[in-house]
């Protein structure tokens, strides 16, 4: 039986607006972006969590939670049965060296003026991972694990291509031995033939390593390759959550099945059956009542205006919140 | 049924100075479109995709040197002085950027750049202008067209941007619609309902478009040729059933296979070792030689040229990808 790594439960993350002038004179009360509305989910030893959904959905919110660089307000998360967000400084330190996360953007997460060796060695010193004697071994030994060659050490991040920087990332992330990965977009702005190297290396490391990874992309074709289980998020809440493989093949939520059609075959003729959706995701400043997809959802009725449908298991498929998923078949 | 050729590009290249050297961008690149034609130009960042399209319409001329011939209607436009240029930029042939939120005006409403547009290159009235402007909002699935007319972009969203961006361009009713990236910077769900809408409209105007996107997907739901560009050159057009079913290019293969689709979920995806080069240090040769497994002495020394391998197909390698008994040349 697989042991769970992580807990979250409930998890709710508010953004206030600031207050504009106009709203201080009409007395409007400040807006609040509701980014995530009560997401829960568990993370297994080993196993990688994709996470899907639209831009502005939550999933990279969710991300930042997990590594304590938002604090929700409520909900918690339980790593190992600890709550992450109890702070006693010392569990602190070893929580973060035991969560690393890798983000999207490989230009701006690295420090321009310090060489991907220099990066590597903080990340080792501030840890205490090694004696000092023994780090420049270490370094050598993370440049090889990631497949860059033993000069990259001296070089500044601007020496370095796209995908380059991104393994520059995952090494400075495996430096601390951690246990959990959290990759936001890890390889989204790399290119195609770029991005499979990366993936590899990501797939090849998760099994040396033992690693547990929480995929967060929102290239599909992508997820559905790398993940074991796939969370699709909609407007802060996990519509769906599942099997990679059923989920991908027989998506049980509406808004699930109008994501995943709506990815562009590479076989010409494969089209005609994509479900076209209706307008945009609604405004996190203001989230409709009821099923937040119902504005969006060619089924919706009366009683997804109203009530929120809670996340339930559905026999065969994974976890589903909505008031149809026995009748909503699938059109794949 | 023959229908008629409205751009006809002939060893289009274009060079960036930088500092002593010189970045080819782009090197002589050739290829035509129909009317009504949907013409993909694929290939990853730095290729000279987005650098082919700026050039065509003489966008690049401040910046660099464009040399070649590009025949829109039978006219060489390269050479045409910008007061002669701008009738025909905008007005027969149009371009939508990548970015909906940085290529319309801010501090104008929507209305306002709509009817610009109008005022430049059609003959209407005031009038006329903004029943034409709302008409267009309307055609690009804008609701309540008349009062959007004037809101400002930041009060659009992104997808509904790049809806103005499309009204925009089609306002003028151009004969050939140039699109770099129009769907890469929105969410899936939203770039299927922006392709459909430049297709449905490309085919009711019968507008020539060619689309610059670096997602293969996209080129295989929306384009009947395809032309894929490595390091500034074409290496391989052709239709596209027949380019990504049995791709001859190892490039074009390589790309087709780095894409997860049709493969054991968690295994090792194919990769093209290496990165692409850059463009000031680019191998003597073929570009895409110390990446190729195909490859052979000769593709170290020359460069291949672009050659018909079949009926209406090209690709520039000197050992094909072989997908039947025909032999490499």
């Amino acid at each position: 039986m697989s042991e769970t790594v992580m807990q979250i439960r409930d998890l709710g993350l508010e953004f206030p607006t600031p207050r504009t002038l106009v709203d201080v004179i009409r007395r409007r009360p400040a807006r609040v972006v509701r980014a995530l509305n009560g997401v829960s989910l568990t993370l297994e030893k080993g196993e990688t969590l994709g996470v899907v959904g639209e831009s502005g959905c939550g999933k990279s919110t969710l991300a930042r939670c997990i590594v304590r660089l938002y604090k929700p307000q409520h909900g918690g998360i339980h790593y190992r049965g600890e709550d992450i967000f109890a702070s006693e400084s010392k569990h602190d330190r070893d929580y973060n060296r035991r969560v690393q996360m890798m983000f999207q953007d490989p230009y701006s997460s690295l420090n321009p003026r310090m060489s991907a060796g220099q990066i590597l060695e903080e990340a080792l010193r501030v840890h205490g991972m090694r004696p000092e004697k023994e780090i420049p071994a270490r370094v050598a030994e993370l440049l090889d694990l990631v497949r860059l060659p033993q000069d990259a050490a001296a070089k500044l991040p601007h020496e370095f291509s796209g995908g380059q920087r991104q393994r520059i990332a995952i090494a400075r992330a495996l430096a601390v031995e951690p246990e959990v990965l959290i990759a936001d977009e890890l390889v989204s702005a790399l290119d195609v033939s770029v991005q499979a190297q990366v993936v590899n290396l990501l797939l090849t490391l998760q099994e040396e390593l033992d690693l547990t990874i929480l995929f967060v992309a929102h290239d599909l074709r992508l997820v559905r390759h790398v993940s074991n289980r796939v969370a699709v998020i909609y407007l802060g809440r996990i519509v769906e959550i599942g099997d990679s493989e059923t989920l991908f093949a027989s998506p049980s939520h509406p808004y699930s099945q109008a994501l995943l059609s709506a990815a562009p075959s590479l076989d010409p003729d494969e089209k005609g059956n994509a479900i076209r959706l209706e307008g945009e995701l609604p405004s996190p400043l203001n989230v409709p009542p009821g099923c937040p997809f119902h504005v969006r959802c060619p089924h919706a009725t009366d009683i997804c205006r109203k009530d929120v449908p809670a996340l339930r298991p559905i026999e065969g498929r994974g976890e589903v919140a909505c008031h149809h998923a026995e009748e909503v078949k699938h059109h794949a | 049924m023959t229908t008629q050729t409205i751009l006809d590009v002939k060893g289009l290249s274009t060079t960036f100075a930088r500092g002593n050297s010189a970045l080819k961008a782009v090197r002589d690149v050739s290829f035509s479109v129909r009317e009504g034609e949907v013409l993909g130009l694929v290939g990853e960042s730095g290729s000279g995709k987005s650098v082919t399209l700026r050039s065509l319409l003489g966008l690049s001329r401040r910046y660099g040197k464009v040399s070649g011939e590009v025949r829109w209607m039978g006219q060489d436009i390269l050479s045409l002085p910008e007061r002669k240029l701008r009738p025909i930029r905008g007005g027969e042939i149009a371009m939508i950027f990548q970015e909906p939120m940085t290529s319309l005006n801010p501090l104008l409403t929507v209305g306002v750049q709509l009817t610009e547009t109008l005022k430049a290159h059609t003959d209407l009235g005031r009038a006329a202008r903004r029943d034409r402007a709302i008409e267009m909002l309307d055609h690009v699935g804008i609701p309540d067209p008349a009062s959007r007319l004037d809101a400002y972009p930041h009060q659009f969203s992104g997808g509904m941007r790049q809806r103005v961006m499309i009204a925009i361009a089609l306002a003028a009713e151009p004969k050939l619609l140039l699109a770099d990236e129009p769907t890469t910077a929105l969410d899936v769900t939203i770039q299927a309902q922006i392709l459909d809408l430049i297709l449905s409209l490309a085919d009711e105007m019968n507008m020539g478009v060619i689309l610059v996107t670096h997602d293969l997907g996209v080129v295989a739901q929306t384009c009947e040729n395809v032309a894929v560009m490595y390091a500034g050159r074409i290496v391989e057009q052709g239709p596209v059933r027949q380019v990504l079913r049995a791709p001859r290019h190892p490039y074009t293969e390589g790309l087709m296979r780095s894409v997860p689709q049709d493969v054991p979920p968690r295994t090792q995806l194919y990769s093209v070792p290496g990165t692409p080069p850059g463009l000031d240090a680019l191998p003597t040769g073929c570009a895409f030689a110390p990446r190729c497994q195909n490859v052979k002495d000769i593709c170290r020394t020359e460069r291949p040229p672009l050659a018909a391998i079949s009926t209406a197909r090209l690709a520039a390698c000197f050992n094909p990808v072989c997908n039947s008994m025909e032999a490499s040349r």
